[in-house]
């Protein structure tokens, strides 16, 4: 009986072809949109290295470290600078007024920065600058004590031009400033998952659709019926939602780090949430399918658009100035659980986000039954 | 008896939907309800099906008290709701199967009782087809099979015609007496008097909530004065003579209406030749002449004062 219920569920939804685009083609489709709006955002061939030109002091004391680390952040790929050794100042400041380069280093015991103009560029000279300024005496002490440390760990923060970038681009974003997008995106298709709840309510509330009527007449009980089809309409989302990972890891190559089996186990719990918020919905708004679905679909749109899905530092500004809010806003825990997963090494925030989550379900499972239990209706 | 219905009290609101409504419809029979729009058919049968609560009165089924719970009673009853109530997603092989696996559990003979079911309303050549591709009437047809498919011991009919055609409308009438003569218990709600006419062995009629006459055809008929009604086209006549007419004996009333004497007479026979000879004595002209039987309808409009249709 079970099985049978199950299986008639499952083919009930599968074909509903209107719910498989929304919940599943729908994501894939916005989520190649994004792909392709942001593929400039984090790419680093789009970085350009910038031409700029060193005058050495001619005191070796000063010129040798600082030469070295302006020669490894001027080689390789992913090269800051395309850089020129001037023979004296007179000739950095021609190629400067040529526009051969955009400013030029003068070594010495402070070091000069001079440029023409203001921009991106000449910002990251000059954060450039001021980086190794800071860090030169050690770097000095390190390359005196043992020189190997500047080739390993050193040099690379002062070379990694993101950081530069990052600093003039002026938000304390974290380095890959895209992953949030499609993070939010899954909770946005796992929260969508939620017209498949809504179905099966609709299914089994002689209130709301005859078929249900007609199902409420038979000689099972009705939770038992319910359990069938929600278990259906889980197994469907899950497996939308792990085809929708699958096509933003492996087709659009969106790093989800290395914990595999949670960021699954998050996806199966962002699925659970989904179908009991989509069950609780439609088992408190009686009235017709349209509204239902409006309704799902505004606390979703709602939800994601705090997330930070069409304009990202949305999810920062929520999480500053109304922290509740992102804490009762179910497409921020499943944005935020993947993102805590992807950047904290410990998972206390991917807890705390789970649990939440969890929270939210057991709510959500609660108040449907409640409504749902009652088997005699005061008006069909 | 297969359902006992007594007192039942079930409001809207303030709206009194069934007023004290009682019921017994006895095992082998076509029982009968009919009403106009909004007497309370719908929600007498949802009453009864446990689907709705009501406000006061007992309500049995096979002998038991009827519940949500009731399993042992719901596995030997079919229902056939007033709208269509099937999965759009499914086919019409899958529609039925679906609902006939809800009450019978063995594959072997839920295939075998699948397709006798789509044999009886003849859908043999749709069984792939999904719903939103049948007609309204070959949809009605699906709907009852989805009702019927377990062989029930008791089936009930709400309007399932309501919308069809008038040849898909026979064939589902004809139907329902075949599964009445294979047995099984049957209640037919209806608006249409020709339709319970045809089919139902005992009425009850209801109005507003209540069961205002029931029992067989004859014995509603016999309820009424009315014994016949006799239409006649009569090209002039004055209404001194109208006035003689309706002192005829046996003659309730006279009516003369676009050249037609529509006469009333109670149930003595005799009425018609009355008037007839009338009619030479005077010299009054006549053409055709008609004489009917009583029917629901009149039964209705005599006990409400109303039209049963309008
Ligand atoms: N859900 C409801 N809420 C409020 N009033 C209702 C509801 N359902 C029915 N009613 C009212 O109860 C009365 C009986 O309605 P019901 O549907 O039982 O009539 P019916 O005889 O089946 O009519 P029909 O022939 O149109 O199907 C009507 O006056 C109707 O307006
Ligand atoms: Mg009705």
């Amino acid at each position: 009986m079970f099985m049978h219920i199950f299986f008639y569920r499952f083919k009930c939804l599968i074909r509903d072809k209107q719910l498989v685009f929304w919940t599943l083609l729908f994501p894939i489709l916005l989520g190649t949109f994004f792909y392709m709006a942001f593929s400039n955002l984090n790419d680093e061939a789009s970085f350009h290295p910038i031409h700029a030109a060193v005058v050495p002091s001619g005191n070796s004391h000063y010129d040798a470290p600082f030469v070295d680390v302006l020669r490894s952040v001027s080689k390789g790929k992913n090269r800051l600078f395309m850089m020129k050794t001037a023979a004296s100042q007179a000739e950095a400041d021609r190629w400067l007024k040529a526009g051969k380069i955009d400013g030029y280093f003068s070594s010495g015991e402070t070091i000069q920065l001079t440029v023409n103009e203001s921009g991106l560029n000449q910002s990251i000279m000059k954060s450039f600058v001021d980086q190794y300024r800071t860090s030169s005496a050690a770097a000095a002490q390190i390359a005196k004590d043992n020189p190997n440390a500047l080739q390993n760990g050193l040099l690379q923060d002062l070379s990694d031009h993101r950081s530069y970038v990052k600093e003039v681009s002026g938000g304390g974003a974290e380095p890959n400033n895209v992953l949030n997008y499609f993070y939010t995106l899954i909770a946005m298709a796992c929260l969508y998952g939620s017209f498949w709840g809504a179905k099966e309510v609709m299914d089994i509330q002689a209130d709301q659709t005859e078929r249900a009527a007609r199902v409420n007449t038979a000689p099972i009980h009705k939770l038992k019926m319910f359990i069938a089809g929600s278990l259906a309409a889980l197994i469907i989302l899950f497996a939308e939602i792990l085809i929708l990972l699958a096509y933003l890891r492996f087709g659009l190559k969106i790093d989800f780090g290395p914990r595999t089996g949670l960021v699954v186990l998050t996806a199966l719990l962002g699925s659970i949430l989904g179908i009991s918020f989509g069950a609780f919905i439609s088992a408190v708004v009686k009235a017709g399918e349209g509204l239902k679905i409006a309704c799902l679909i505004f606390v979703t749109m709602a939800g994601s658009f705090l997330s930070g899905m069409m304009y990202q530092n949305m999810k920062y500004i929520v999480s500053q100035y109304v922290p509740l809010l992102s804490w009762l806003n179910p497409v921020n825990l499943l944005t935020d659980a993947f993102y805590a997963l992807y950047y904290y090494d410990n998972l206390y925030r991917f807890a705390l986000n789970a649990g939440m989550m969890c929270l939210f379900i057991i709510v959500f499972c609660a108040g449907t039954y409640l409504i749902i239990r009652r088997r005699r209706y005061a008006r069909l | 008896m297969i359902i006992h219905v007594k007192n039942l009290l079930k409001r809207y609101g303030d709206l009194v939907a069934l007023d004290h409504l009682s019921l017994d419809i006895k095992e082998g029979e076509i029982f009968g309800l009919l009403g106009p729009n909004g007497s309370g058919k719908s929600t007498a049968i949802n009453c009864i099906l446990s689907l709705l609560r009501f406000d006061k009165g007992e309500i049995e089924i096979f002998g038991k008290k009827m519940t949500p719970d009731a399993y042992e009673s719901k596995r030997n009853i079919g229902i056939v709701m007033q709208n269509v109530a099937v999965f759009n997603e499914l086919t019409v092989y899958e529609n039925i199967d679906y609902f006939c696996g809800l009450y019978v559990h063995d594959k072997s003979e839920r295939k075998r009782l699948v397709e006798e079911a789509i044999d009886f309303v003849e859908l043999g050549n749709f069984k792939k087809f999904h719903p939103k591709k049948l007609s309204g009437g070959l949809l009605r047809r699906l709907n009852i099979a989805c009702g019927i498919a377990h062989r029930p011991k008791l089936i009930i009919l709400d309007e399932p015609t309501v919308a069809v055609d008038p040849q898909s409308r026979n064939k589902i009438l004809e139907g329902i007496a075949r599964l009445n003569e294979q047995g099984a218990t049957i209640v037919y709600t209806s608006h249409y008097m020709e339709e319970v006419e045809q089919l139902c062995s005992r009425i009850a009629i209801l109005d507003k909530g209540r069961v205002i006459a029931s029992g067989t055809q004859e014995e509603l008929k016999a309820m009424i004065t009315l014994g016949e009604k006799i239409t006649i086209e009569a090209f002039s006549i004055n209404e001194h003579e109208l006035q003689q007419l309706r002192e005829l004996s046996g003659v309730l009333s006279v009516q003369w209406v676009e050249k037609r004497l529509v006469i009333k007479s109670g149930k003595k026979a005799g009425s018609l030749e009355a008037v007839l000879d009338f009619l030479k004595t005077h010299e009054i002209g006549f053409g055709r002449i008609y004489s009917e039987l009583p029917t629901l309808n009149d039964v209705f409009l005599e006990i409400t004062g109303k039209q049963l249709r309008d």
